[in-house]
């Protein structure tokens, strides 16, 4: 008691308290210096700290695949579009938390997937912590269905003992129409990166967004997600319309197929390239090339067999040779390629002949000289001009194709008969100077810009007017000794016959957003005037003669039934003298007014005597018969018997799901009398009229001509005829002459100026 | 204003701080929200239940505020009685950490009483208050001596090196001393011996790092010794003990102003080790910015200026010494528990008071505040 009153008496004092107050400022301040040091802190090390913490996280993250666009045709049939697979995914960690889920969940695997459960444990028991583990790749929707059933809690079948198993999205490009369009198309790599034509050019348009999903595990044990969607790449509508597209593939094929192993083994040629354009604004409305690959399958090195063998630069392996067009892949060869050798042999696969490969044009550019001699004022379109079968320039003598001369050709004629001498007279009359501007005018040695991967760079392999020579003038004149591609052709031939407007070529017609939505429409362009309507007229006239004229080299370009126009082309090859040719025909539908052109290249055809247009008219031939039926074009001309078989059999085989005109005018017609009205009949009739009418004066026309000319028979019809190929033999020379032409095989001497000017050339030409 | 009224009305109203009380109880929630935020994700992967370190941390809390309640109601004079044997009972349960302790973590400090954690370095903290208390006002006068003030100074030592001794506890071994140095400082008059001896720690402590930082690598470098050497450089021993330090600035620099907000912290995502623990501190910061952070200091400020108000008013010397003592208690674990975690002092293992994890902490701290209570019960009387 007494030690507990002392202890009460004793006060806290004024001097204690005072210290107590210090005591309280020193913590006080303690407390300001350590927020100073959080400030500071914060300030100069929070963005590197920041970082630091950023880092160092191990998200359970993974990443959204996006869809990628759709390419469609003009009429909206998908040629490409992308389908949603599932990849499952093991999640060790989670499925290993109770020994209950394992055997459930394996044997479930088991029996879905028909997975290796031994396999499974196996990995479950050396990676016990693995969160991440691909079991299967790239399954349908059907073939996962029934698991993400036993999954999902309220189904019949579901079982919670299945654990740590889920399903990852992913796409995988289809091309539903196989070998369609392959060479336009390209085709995707694994990772939805674009390879090749539409895909690779409008890859950033086709490609999305990838989105993101950051896992964790929430408070019972699940994955809480976190997702940032994934944008879906936007689609394209091309231009190309997949009926015609089929028709020019269809041919193609058949021309191959008909041709291969003939001469030699292999393809029917080395290449076969063909394309449709709308000449009025563009549009691609075909591209096709021979030997094609299905881009759902693009390593099928079966497509390889019969093509020529490239090697590591791409370039053409020769034969043994010269008179060999290649050395053609073999099941055996394939074997024993190594994967290099394969690899190099499939990219000359998937690349798209029509703008890739640079050839010499031959004929096919004799309208574009004529026309720069018109344009310029160099000829009036009057000149006449006498062919002697050749004409020296330089050191060269350089023959016309009818090495017996044509006699008086005037410039029309020229272009009809295929006249080399009269075109280098017109290149002499035009002078080099306009000759290489209008080429330029032309788009010969500039890229077309057309909207797709991989075409071909020309601008070395045009003559600039410094390095020109007289000869490479007078060769040019007729396609020889520069080199050029068929989407460089076509398009510079089309503003020739639509009155001189060069039109960028293009793909692609409008880009469309995912939700269906138009984001771009892409407009025809009009790059230049190449000439004036009026030579456009005139060429116009001059090729329709190629077709029409009793002299025409094009003759059998002609479908039954229409008019059209063009201009074939045999180009020598070099070394010159191999007898290897790049046959062509280049035209256009109808006659009178063009619309449509039409471009069809045989690299090299597989047959004994490769210096045949034919080759290409046979196959411009039966797609025009099909595709301007398909196109809406009323039928202008009479058919002849034999024309109605060769019809009726190229009919047999159509594939175009439209009506050909020719039926649908036979059904008018039945509509017509059907309805029994008086006036219609009476129109019809006076329609029928008028067009036997025209009809008449035509074939009186003829008779006249073919009257004149009666006594005109040609030098070499006098000649021996080679049995095998139907060739007239010269007597002097011993070499088989082409009864349509008198070109004589072998007697290519036209100047190849090998090592010099032409260096870049052979190098583009072999790029072949 | 419940003072005030209560001054006018002694005899018949005792005295509540309801400053003190709503201090403690918002400390409260808040460190229990911000354990369960810090632990819930370690605590899903190892032990499968999120909520485990929040719950055993919900039953200390309740227990400390009943511990809290029963100690308000005893009048503190009559707990100083049993100060010798407070004192005592706090000794053999240290001691008995050797035959009984359990070892969590790689350190021998806690013993089991009836199923339930107990630490007996957190028991010698609430003894060494009472006892330092009652020892002052007992040796009075003779204070000023030097043989009775080493003879305060005596009691609190033995504590001290028992707890180091046999827990490797350090930083309590710490905080007792100076809790006593803090409950001397108040009773003796004069601070020219404070500063000097305050000054030759400084000097003691900075030669002695000197000497560490340059002494050779391969020279039996000891625990404590590394620690000393993160704390200079962390970054050096990223890998090693100055990872928990560099993870905690991490945490703090990437909070930024108002911080990532609460729960999405991404360090406590097994980064920082026992974030619920030391190092809560650096989670506030991240996930509440430094304007949580501030706002926690000044809640912490404002506890300690109530408990020196209480003091200054305590109707004895007993009172105010018994409040010094928590109050020192307090001011010196939070001071140091944010040293640690800004890494202004090597790295030793100090909670935070109220808010860290700690079944043991916070019932003592909690017994503390419910001594402070007590004496506040008495301001007038």
């Amino acid at each position: 008691m007494k030690q507990n009153a002392r202890v009460k008496q004793q006060k806290f004092t004024i001097g204690m308290k005072k210290k107590l107050v210090v005591l309280f400022v020193i913590v006080l301040l303690a407390f300001v210096g350590l927020g100073v040091r959080l400030i500071l802190i914060t300030k100069n090390n929070g963005e590197e700290y920041e970082k630091q913490v950023l880092s160092q996280q191990q998200y359970d993250s993974v990443t959204i695949p996006f869809r990628r666009g759709e390419i469609k045709d003009s009429n909206g049939t998908v040629l490409a579009y992308s389908e949603k697979v599932y990849n499952v995914i093991l999640d060790a960690k989670l499925l290993l938390r109770s020994d209950k889920y394992v055997d459930p969940t394996v044997n479930a695997l088991v029996k879905y997937f028909k997975l290796d459960g031994g396999e499974i444990r196996n990995y479950l028991s050396e990676h016990p912590t693995s969160q991440y583990y691909t079991l299967a790749k790239k399954l349908e929707y059907d073939q996962v269905a029934p698991f993400q059933d036993l999954m999902t809690p309220g189904t019949d079948t579901y079982d919670e003992n299945i654990q740590g198993i889920w399903f990852e999205d992913n796409y995988i490009r289809k091309y539903p129409n196989g070998t369609l369009a392959c060479d336009v198309i390209g085709f995707t790599t694994g990772d939805n990166i674009g390879t090749y034509g539409l895909e690779e050019y409008y890859n950033d348009t086709l490609s999305g967004t990838l989105g993101r999903e950051y896992g964790y595990l929430d408070d019972d044990s699940t994955l809480e997600r976190t997702t940032i969607p994934a944008t879906d790449g936007d689609s394209i509508v091309t231009t190309i319309d997949g009926n015609l597209q089929t028709i020019v593939e269809k041919y193609i094929k058949q021309y191959n197929d008909e041709h291969a192993n003939n001469a030699r083994q292999g393809n029917g040629a080395n290449n076969i390239g063909c394309i449709m354009m709308n000449v009025n604004n563009g549009d691609i409305l075909a591209m096709a090339s021979y030997p094609n690959y299905d881009p759902n399958n693009p390593r099928d090195t079966s497509k390889l067999i019969g093509m020529p063998m490239v090697d590591a630069k791409g370039k053409l392996v020769p034969g043994e040779s010269d008179f060999d067009s290649g050395v053609y892949i073999t099941q055996e060869m394939l074997d024993g390629f190594s994967d290099e050798e394969t690899y190099r042999q499939l990219n000359a696969l998937w690349k798209n002949y029509c703008i890739s490969d640079t050839y010499e044009p031959g004929s096919v550019s004799k309208p574009f000289t004529t026309a720069t001699g018109l344009e310029t004022g160099a000829i009036t379109g009057n000149e006449h001009y006498n062919c002697n079968g050749s004409l020296e320039i330089g050191d060269w003598k350089i023959h016309c194709h009818n090495t017996y001369g044509d006699g008086d050709v005037s410039v029309e004629r020229a272009i009809e008969i295929s006249c080399n001498v009269a075109l280098m007279h017109e290149a002499q009359a035009i002078g080099k100077e306009k000759f290489t501007k209008f080429q330029k005018q032309f788009g010969f040695g500039l890229k077309t810009n057309i909207d797709l991967a991989g075409e071909a760079r020309t601008e070395n392999i045009v003559k600039k007017p410094e390095e020109m020579t007289p000869t490479d003038l007078a060769t040019n004149a007729f396609g020889q000794n520069f080199d050029c591609d068929m989407i460089e052709m076509i398009t510079a031939f089309s503003s020739l016959i639509n009155g001189g407007y060069y039109y960028e070529p293009h793909m692609v017609k409008k880009i469309v957003s995912s939700s269906g939505s138009t984001i771009k429409n892409i407009e025809p362009r009009v790059l230049r005037q190449t000439i004036s309507p009026s030579t456009s007229e005139k060429i116009i006239q001059y090729c329709n003669k190629v077709v029409a004229g009793d002299e025409g080299t094009g003759k059998t370009a002609r479908p039954a039934g229409y008019m059209i126009g063009g201009k074939t082309g045999t180009a020598q090859t070099l070394p010159r003298g191999n007898r290897q040719y790049v046959v062509s025909f280049m035209g256009y539908a109808p006659a009178d007014h063009p619309e449509i052109a039409i471009y069809v290249v045989v690299d090299r055809p597989n047959v004994a005597l490769q210096d045949d247009a034919k080759n290409a008219t046979w196959i411009v031939k039966r797609v025009l018969t099909e595709a301007l039926p398909y196109l809406n074009y009323q039928m202008t001309e009479e058919i002849n018997e034999k024309e109605q078989a060769e019809l009726d059999e190229i009919r047999a085989n159509m594939v175009t799901p439209t009506q050909p005109a020719g039926e649908g005018e036979a059904a008018e017609g039945e509509e017509a009398t059907g309805e029994n009205t008086e006036g219609e009949k009476a129109e019809g009739t006076s329609e029928e009229g008028k067009a036997g009418e025209k009809k008449e004066d035509a074939e009186k026309q003829k008779k006249d001509k073919k009257e004149e000319k009666e006594d005109d028979t040609n030098i070499w019809e006098s000649f021996d005829v080679d049995e095998t190929t139907g060739y007239y033999i010269d007597p002097n020379t011993g070499n088989l002459v082409n009864p349509e032409n008198g070109n004589e095989m072998g007697g290519d001497d036209l100047p190849d100026f090998t090592g010099a000017p032409t260096a870049e050339a052979s190098e583009g030409k072999s790029s072949e | 204003m419940n003072r005030i009224r209560a001054l006018r009305k002694p005899k018949e109203e005792s005295y509540i701080d309801y400053s003190l009380i709503f201090i403690i109880l918002f400390l409260l929630a808040f460190g229990l929200v911000m354990v369960y935020s810090t632990s819930s994700y370690e605590a899903n992967l190892d032990l499968g239940d999120s909520s485990y370190y929040f719950r055993h941390q919900l039953v200390s809390t309740v227990i400390g505020l009943a511990a809290m309640l029963i100690v308000s109601y005893i009048p503190y004079r009559f707990i100083a009685k049993f100060a010798f044997p407070i004192y005592v009972a706090a000794a053999v349960l240290i001691l008995l950490v050797i035959p009984f302790g359990k070892r969590i973590n790689g350190a021998k400090r806690w013993i089991f009483i009836m199923g339930m954690s107990v630490q007996p370095a957190e028991v010698a903290k609430f003894a060494v208050i009472v006892f330092s208390a009652v020892l002052i006002i007992k040796l009075r006068k003779n204070l000023l001596t030097p043989r009775g003030y080493l003879t305060a100074l005596a009691f609190p030592t033995l504590y001290s090196l028992l707890v180091y001794g046999i827990t490797k506890n350090l930083s309590s071994a710490i905080i007792i001393m100076g809790i006593t140095v803090v409950m001397l400082f108040i009773s003796t008059p004069g601070y020219k011996k404070y500063i000097i001896a305050a000054l030759s720690l400084v000097a003691v402590v900075a030669v002695a790092v000197i000497i560490i930082v340059n002494a050779d690598h391969s020279s039996g470098m000891n625990y404590r010794f590394e620690r000393v050497l993160a704390w200079i450089d962390p970054n050096a021993h990223a890998s090693g003990k100055g990872f928990q330090t560099l993870q905690a600035l991490y945490a703090i620099g990437s909070g930024g102003i108002f911080g990532k907000g609460l729960g999405e912290s991404m360090q406590k995502m097994g980064f920082i080790p026992e974030a619920q623990n030391d190092m809560i501190f650096s989670v506030i910061c991240e996930e509440l910015g430094l304007f949580g952070a501030i706002a926690v200091m000044l809640m912490f400020l404002l506890l300690i200026w109530r408990l020196m108000i209480i003091a200054n008013n305590s109707p004895d010397m007993l009172g105010a010494l018994l409040v010094i003592g928590v109050m020192g208690h307090i001011s010196i674990q939070v001071i140091l528990n944010i040293a640690v975690v800004t890494n202004t002092i090597p790295n030793t293992g100090i909670t935070l008071p109220f808010i860290s994890y700690g079944g043991s902490a916070v019932i003592i701290q909690l017994a503390e505040v419910g001594l402070a209570l007590n004496v506040a019960r008495n301001i007038g009387r």
